[in-house]
């Protein structure tokens, strides 16, 4: 038997987050936006699911004049899972997502994208 | 940044760069408090923050031990040079080393090792400037060459210093096994040394556990950890190791490991009776249950305390000369040892070479079950 991860209300938020368009890279500032979440709270939680490989990070390769290269986040497959297997027993509304796009959009242009951000 | 580990770093970029998006004012400074959140939160992951400040509060006791005393006393002079060296030289050589072989290793014995070198010089700092000056301040040539067996010292710590952390860095050459071998022959030889002399290697040093004999067995036991422990020690480290699989590199290698063992086996040894007989000495004027200890039975007038320590001062710059000749004696006689090891390591006639892997067991019952369960 599989044993569920335990995330923090703050992580389901996060999860939830990411959950909503899992094919799109999203800016940690974007995820700050939608959470309510401080950066002092958000990446530490960004760095934990990074490092159970729940998250996947990469850097924008062209980022804007005069602004220095971002860092883009989204779920990998294993993360999606999770996510959706804890928010789907998550007590409160809050932290549902709304329905993920399917895997295969995976295979099409993010709406976020890492090349140009 | 540089105090945070390296895989932590992106993220504290990733935290700047996102701040330029935020509004700017006090809300773009909350962003990057946080992103200094996750630099500490990193930092004391990485267990980086609490060993500095864990050396800050070292190196400030050791200050504050040293640093008192009269500046025209030569004495005091000394004790403010010395502690200004060691702690540029145990601040800053960590950097160097970090540059050639890597941060330190993530073994406990590599970690008890540097703690342990650490804590053994400041605490040798500290005692040494704390013994009691022998007579007056020297003038002349007694000068110059008091000032040369000061930097000469120094020099020798250094080299305590570097070693320690070239041993002990993640890109070492030393194997653990010879690591652990070298350390626990040293340790031997320290704590033995120091038994049969713990007030230096003065005759007027009454020792409490050999009255009388110079032909004690915790004597002879001195004796054969100090030419026999290094050379012990050289020939485990050297059978032990199993490094590059050329036969031509492995002995190469073997004699390295051989050597290292051979140095460690003495030097460890002589930081340990270092720092423990020049403590002893220190102390004996200023603690009572130290007295009775290294003279049970006697009741010492105040007069007898001060010629002893004098005496036992004289002596204190043995433990410089132990300092130095010991790595010497434990590097030649584990480089002298290898020839045994690489002998006894050899290969057997008609092939050898380097050990194979495991053969594999049968798995129980079934392999087919084994593999389907392992698809699954």
């Amino acid at each position: 038997m599989r044993s569920r991860a335990k995330f923090s209300a703050q992580t389901l938020l996060v999860l939830a987050a990411l959950c909503e368009e899992p094919s799109h890279w999203r800016h940690g500032y974007a995820l700050a936006m939608r959470t309510g979440l401080k950066s002092g709270t958000l990446y530490p939680i960004l760095i934990r699911l990074a490092e159970r490989g729940l998250v996947e990070a990469c850097w924008q390769q062209e980022p804007s004049p005069g602004r220095p290269r971002r860092h883009l986040y989204r779920l990998t497959a294993v993360g999606l899972a999770s996510a959706m297997e804890a928010l789907a027993s998550a007590p409160g509304p809050a932290a549902r997502p709304s329905a993920p796009a399917p895997r295969a959009a995976r295979a099409g242009r993010p709406a976020v994208d890492p090349v140009t951000g | 940044m540089r105090l945070l580990p390296a895989e932590r770093r992106d993220w504290v970029r990733a935290v700047w760069a996102e701040s330029y998006e935020v509004p700017s004012g006090h809300r773009r400074l909350a962003w990057l408090a946080g992103g200094l959140a996750v630099i500490a939160m990193g930092a004391l992951t990485a267990g980086r923050i609490g060993r500095w400040l864990l050396f800050a509060v070292a190196a400030a006791f050791t200050a504050w031990a040293t640093w008192p005393g009269s500046p025209d006393r030569f004495a005091t002079v000394i004790a403010r040079v010395d502690l200004i060296t060691v702690v540029v030289l145990l601040a800053g050589l960590p950097w160097l080393v970090r540059r050639f072989l890597g941060s330190a290793s993530d073994s406990r014995l590599a970690r008890f090792l540097r703690v342990g070198g650490y804590g053994a010089i400041l605490a040798y700092t500290v005692a040494k400037a704390r013994l009691v000056p022998a007579g007056p301040d020297p003038t002349g040539p007694a000068l110059q060459f008091a000032w040369f067996a000061e930097i000469l010292l120094l020099v020798v710590v250094a080299g305590y210093v570097a070693a320690v952390l070239a041993v002990t860095a993640r890109r070492s050459w030393v194997a653990p096994a010879t690591l652990a071998i070298g350390t626990g022959a040293g340790v031997a030889l320290g704590v033995v040394m120091y038994a049969v002399a713990p007030l230096g290697l003065s005759k007027n040093a009454t020792d409490p556990w050999l009255p009388g004999s110079a032909i004690d067995p915790v004597v002879a036991l001195a004796w054969i950890l100090l030419l026999g422990g290094p050379i012990a020690a050289a020939v485990l480290a050297g059978r032990r190791y199993r490094g590059p699989v050329d036969p031509h590199e492995i002995d190469k290698a073997r004699v390295w490991q051989c050597g290292v063992a051979g140095i460690l086996a003495t030097g460890v040894g002589a930081l340990i009776v270092a720092v423990l007989g020049t403590g002893t000495v220190a102390l004996m004027p200023r603690a009572a249950w130290l007295r009775h200890w290294l003279y049970p039975g006697q009741h010492l007038l105040a007069a007898a305390v001060h010629s002893r320590e004098l005496a036992a001062s004289n002596s204190g710059g043995a433990y410089g000369l132990i300092l130095i000749a010991f790595p010497v004696i434990g590097l030649l006689l584990g480089i002298f040892s290898s020839a045994a090891a690489i002998d006894s390591s050899a290969p057997p006639p008609g092939g050898g070479g380097p050990d194979g892997p495991e053969p594999v067991p049968d798995p129980p019952g079934s392999g087919r079950l084994a593999d389907a369960g392992a698809a699954r």
